[in-house]
């Protein structure tokens, strides 16, 4: 028993001898496989060899390589002598193991002719270095042979190291899934209780753990709360076709539910004003919050640097759009009564090149500034025309012109995209009711912002990071907080700068510390800022393009790995780490929660008629 | 002048053909008419053929000396009978059958010598243990021959405890056995009653004569001689009254390549032939009928063998099974001197 995970006791025979006609080293070695018996890729092996000295030195690895040949025969043609029946030849059949673990650290090769065995309960937890991890395992997916993966929690909760990183191909790698299914191993393996307790409880258990998911296609994340009626059908195949003797939720010691403890919000639909605040989704109407960010939270907490994700492309800009932030921080602070809107008393409309439509005009003067699109005509104002075309010189600080318009227009490019979402008519109330509140909400929280076009989603993202980021400063790392966020090439390019790649870099590197641990996921990890994928403790890879699998980030892999990157299949992944110093392929089970709307499980596990006899009745 | 190759190669003891003429009788007991017969394909019920050679191999010489201090020669050999057991209809898979080594410590004299046993320092390799085998005289080659007659002898027996009895009957149309020995060579005394085929794979001696010859060359492949019958030893005079009688028959494996001379493809095959009578047993003529189909199939190819197709496929992997049954000579050299010097206490020696 290791941890939460329950290992069968060991039953292993005796499956083949180690070869002597190959290099046999501390590190890797061929067997050849005995008549009848049958080992395949990752079959976890272990070996007992005997010093002179008489005391054992026992050798845990996993196989990587199997092959088959007619030993005997010179030339490739007496195949059809031997098919023939008339040219004796025998099939060798021999394996390759990567060595993962020498017990104790005797780093001598075994001998020649040493009995290899399957790996089977505590073997197999040693080959695993299961041992290690005490009450920090929590399941992973499971091995070729049905057995639990254990993951070492110390290396993903930022005690020991910290971060996940997922790569794969669209569609085929199911990264998303992988990430919801280490979610749902993690809450409900119990393992947060475990390590707190053993901690001595400075850590929060289950219930100080939360998730932020960031939905960037379809509504597919927005029914993590409800059944998938096609998990039992799935889970019954996949049960018969593995061959294995209970269910994978099962095996897993995982129960077989949805996400409890969900919320899900999602941007408001464009064009509302006043009270009409509903949800952009389609699919799904209730149960998603709208979220909003009012205009003087906006100004007050500095969130103007993320409307502009290329700004680290030219100092001058930079320059501009800080000492703006700085100009709009002192005017939300100067607001005072109640409300979202700024109160600007400086700005006369009649001086500016173009009026503003629907302006509101306060009571004792002054005007009062309720959406985004006013905001940008003030600060157009501020910057362009005020003065006759010279601008406030406080508010310019003798930057070109150029840069000032460049600054304006880019902020008019955005404008569309973000008008819905900032906004300075709402009541207070209404403001604390539609801000995103993502740590002191639920358990799990879907941010979708797949209807977003790329800037309001970088924007989304970038604030909402940096929210958690701040609150974490301040709070230090009790309560675990999981970021899933996908497309990490797309918000930390290798190559760009911009703000939202400064606070993942910030997450990714004194994250951990803080207690935020960053599941990411991307389709090529080659082209996501290094200094994030190398801080990621735990790495996981699902099927690559193979020249994809050759690139230094993968190196991880050894060769053979990277060959079957190409071939994996839905549902398979290789995970790397740090106690296992080679990687483990894994299948993990179908989703007990809907991924999909049609998906969702309705009737509540009965029959359609029985539902609408209840209807009828 | 016309030249014409040999097949074999030139590292081999003999060429393939040398053609000395047999002195004795050779008589015409299948037919009169000679000329060459087709095969008549493999019987079903002839469902195994045992393919059985045998190898030697000098291992050391030694020079013994008594406690009087009288010398004579000795030698370490070492020698492996196995046998190839196959279907000749391609039913199963060819299997490799007893291939063993077994080791000699052969010398000259009456002294009785306790088994040689040399164990290795590591114990995963295995333990070489030599009987003892005296023989008689002092001849140099003496160990040499005693361990060729021992592998000699051990394939007779081997082969006549394989082999199914023959029928000598006339006429019984299902007198040919299940299962048939193809032993590599002529066949050999002791082995008379026994359903073995003795197959030659050189032409060294010509039992056929200028007049019947030139159907060798004639042969298609697959087709065979009639079959003749000859005394073994007949030295020609007229008195001589030779040991046993054996049948004989010549097949064509394969069409000679134009550069080789025209009996490059052709075998010699010989079986036993029971005493004063003067038919040939229906079996006898069933196994030539079947011969042609049979070694066709099993012969092999010039690019794999050197001596193809006379080394058949199975005799050439049995041959390879044989000599990694008896280990690789290097090693085996190296532990001898390693036991000696160890048994002479002057330190181990690599």
């Amino acid at each position: 028993m290791t941890g939460n995970l329950k290992l069968s006791a060991p039953n292993a025979a005796h499956i083949g001898r180690v070869l002597g006609t190959e290099d046999v080293t501390p590190t890797i070695f061929w067997f050849a496989v005995s008549a009848g018996a049958s080992v395949q890729l990752d079959d976890l092996v272990v070996v007992e060899t005997q010093r002179p000295d008489g005391k054992k030195v026992s050798f845990y690895g996993l196989v990587d390589n199997v092959r088959k040949r007619h030993e005997g025969v010179a030339f490739e043609s007496d195949v059809e002598d031997v098919v023939a029946g008339i040219l004796p030849a025998s099939v060798s059949y021999a394996a390759r193991v990567l060595v993962t673990r020498v017990d104790p650290e005797n780093f001598i090769p075994p001998q020649p002719g040493d009995t290899v065995r399957h790996a089977q309960g505590a073997e197999l937890s040693m080959a695993l270095s299961a041992d290690k991890m005490g009450e920090a395992a929590f399941p992973g997916g499971l091995l070729a042979d049905g057995q639990p993966l254990p993951l070492n929690f110390r290396f993903v909760n930022g005690e020991s190291g910290g971060h996940i990183n997922i790569s794969g191909i669209s569609g085929v790698a199911t990264k998303t899934s992988y990430a919801l299914f280490l979610l749902h191993s993690i809450f409900t393996s119990g393992v947060m209780d475990q390590v707190a307790q053993a901690s001595g409880g400075q850590l929060a258990g289950t219930a100080g753990g939360r998730a932020i998911i960031f939905n960037v296609k379809g509504e597919d994340l927005l029914f993590l709360d409800k059944p998938n009626k096609k998990v039992e059908e799935k889970e019954a195949k996949a049960q018969a076709e593995k061959g294995l003797g209970r269910e994978r939720y099962a095996l897993l010691n995982l129960p077989r539910q949805p996400f409890k403890d969900t919320q899900f919000l999602a941007p408001p639909r464009a064009g509302g004003r006043g009270d009409a605040i509903v949800p952009h989704t389609d699919q799904r109407s209730e149960g998603v919050t709208p979220f909003i960010f009012s205009l003087r939270e906006f100004c007050a907490r500095r969130m103007l640097q993320y409307v502009f994700s290329d700004s680290a492309g030219s100092l001058n800009l930079g320059y501009v759009i800080g000492n703006i932030e700085e100009k709009l921080f002192r005017l939300a602070q100067a607001q005072q009564g109640p409300g979202t809107h700024l109160l600007v008393t400086d700005w006369k409309v009649e001086e500016s090149s173009e009026v503003p439509e629907e302006l509101d005009f306060g009571d004792l003067g002054g005007i009062q500034i309720q959406t985004f699109d006013h905001l940008i005509s003030y600060l157009e104002y501020k910057l362009l025309d005020e003065n006759d075309g010279q601008g406030d010189k406080k508010w310019v600080l003798n930057q070109a012109q150029g840069t000032l318009r460049a600054f304006t227009r880019r902020l008019r490019g955005v404008q569309k995209h973000l008008t819905p979402l900032i906004r300075g008519d709402l009541t207070e109330t209404q403001a604390e009711k539609y801000r995103p509140n993502l740590l002191r909400g639920a358990q799990l929280s879907v941010v979708d912002i797949h209807n977003l076009s790329g800037p309001a989603q970088m924007f989304v993202v970038g604030v909402l990071l940096r929210e958690v980021f701040e609150h974490k400063e301040r709070y230090g790392r009790q309560d675990t907080v999981f970021v899933v966020l996908d497309e990490l090439n797309k918000y930390a390019p290798r190559d760009d700068g911009s703000p939202i790649k400064d606070v993942l870099l910030e997450i990714a590197e004194r994250g951990r510390s803080l207690g935020i641990i960053l599941i990411g996921a991307q389709q090529t990890a080659s082209e996501v800022e290094r200094r994030i994928v190398s801080n990621a403790a735990i790495r996981v890879v699902g099927r690559l393009d193979l020249a994809e699998a050759e690139r230094p980030e993968y190196r991880f892999l050894p060769q053979s790995f990277r060959s079957r990157a190409g071939i994996l299949q839905p549902g398979t992944m290789l995970v790397s780490q740090p106690d296992v110093p080679n990687p483990v392929l894994v299948n993990y089970p179908f989703p007990a929660w809907a991924t999909r709307k049609d998906e969702v499980d309705d009737l509540g596990g009965r029959k359609a008629e029985d539902v609408g006899d209840d209807w009828l009745r | 002048m016309r030249i014409r190759l040999d097949p074999w190669p030139i590292d081999t003891q003999d060429g393939q053909l040398t053609l000395e003429p047999f002195k004795g009788l050779v008589f015409n007991v299948e037919s009169d008419d000679w000329r060459a017969i087709p095969t008549r394909g493999i019987p079903k019920r002839v469902t195994k053929v045992l393919v059985v050679d045998g190898k030697p191999r000098m291992e050391a010489r030694l020079l013994l000396e008594d406690d009087a201090g009288n010398m004579s020669l000795a030698g370490f050999g070492a020698f492996v009978v196995g046998a190839v057991s196959l279907c000749p209809h391609g039913s199963r898979q060819a299997e490799l059958v007893d291939v063993k080594a077994r080791r000699v410590l052969a010398y000259s004299g009456d002294t009785l010598l306790e088994p040689t046993r040399l164990s290795p320092r590591n114990p995963h390799t295995g333990v070489l243990e030599y009987a003892p085998h005296a023989y008689a005289g002092a001849h140099v080659e003496g160990a040499r021959s005693a361990v060729q007659s021992l592998m000699l002898n051990a394939e007779r027996d081997f082969s006549r405890d394989l082999a199914s009895e023959m029928p000598l009957d006339e006429a019984d149309e299902n007198a040919l056995p299940e299962t048939l020995v193809l032993q590599d060579g002529p066949v050999r005394v002791g082995e008379a009653g026994r359903a073995v085929i003795g197959y030659v794979k050189t032409l060294h001696t010509d039992y056929l004569g200028a007049d019947r010859i030139g159907l060798l060359a004639q042969l298609g492949c697959g087709e065979r001689t009639p079959i003749l019958r000859f005394t073994v030893g007949d030295s020609g005079e007229a008195d001589y009254r030779g040991r046993e009688q054996r049948f004989t028959w010549y097949v064509r494996l394969c069409d000679a390549p134009f550069y080789q001379h025209p009996l490059a493809g052709v075998m010699r095959l010989e079986m036993h032939a029971p005493e004063d009578t003067d038919f040939v047993p229906r079996a006898v003529i069933d196994a030539a009928n079947l011969s042609g189909a049979l070694l066709t199939r099993l012969g092999s190819q010039l690019h794999k063998d050197a001596r193809a197709p006379q080394n058949l496929i199975p005799t050439a992997a049995l041959e390879h099974a044989m000599s990694r049954a008896m280990g690789s000579q290097e090693l085996v050299t190296r532990r001898i001197r390693t036991h000696l010097a160890r048994e002479l206490r002057e330190g181990v020696l690599a």
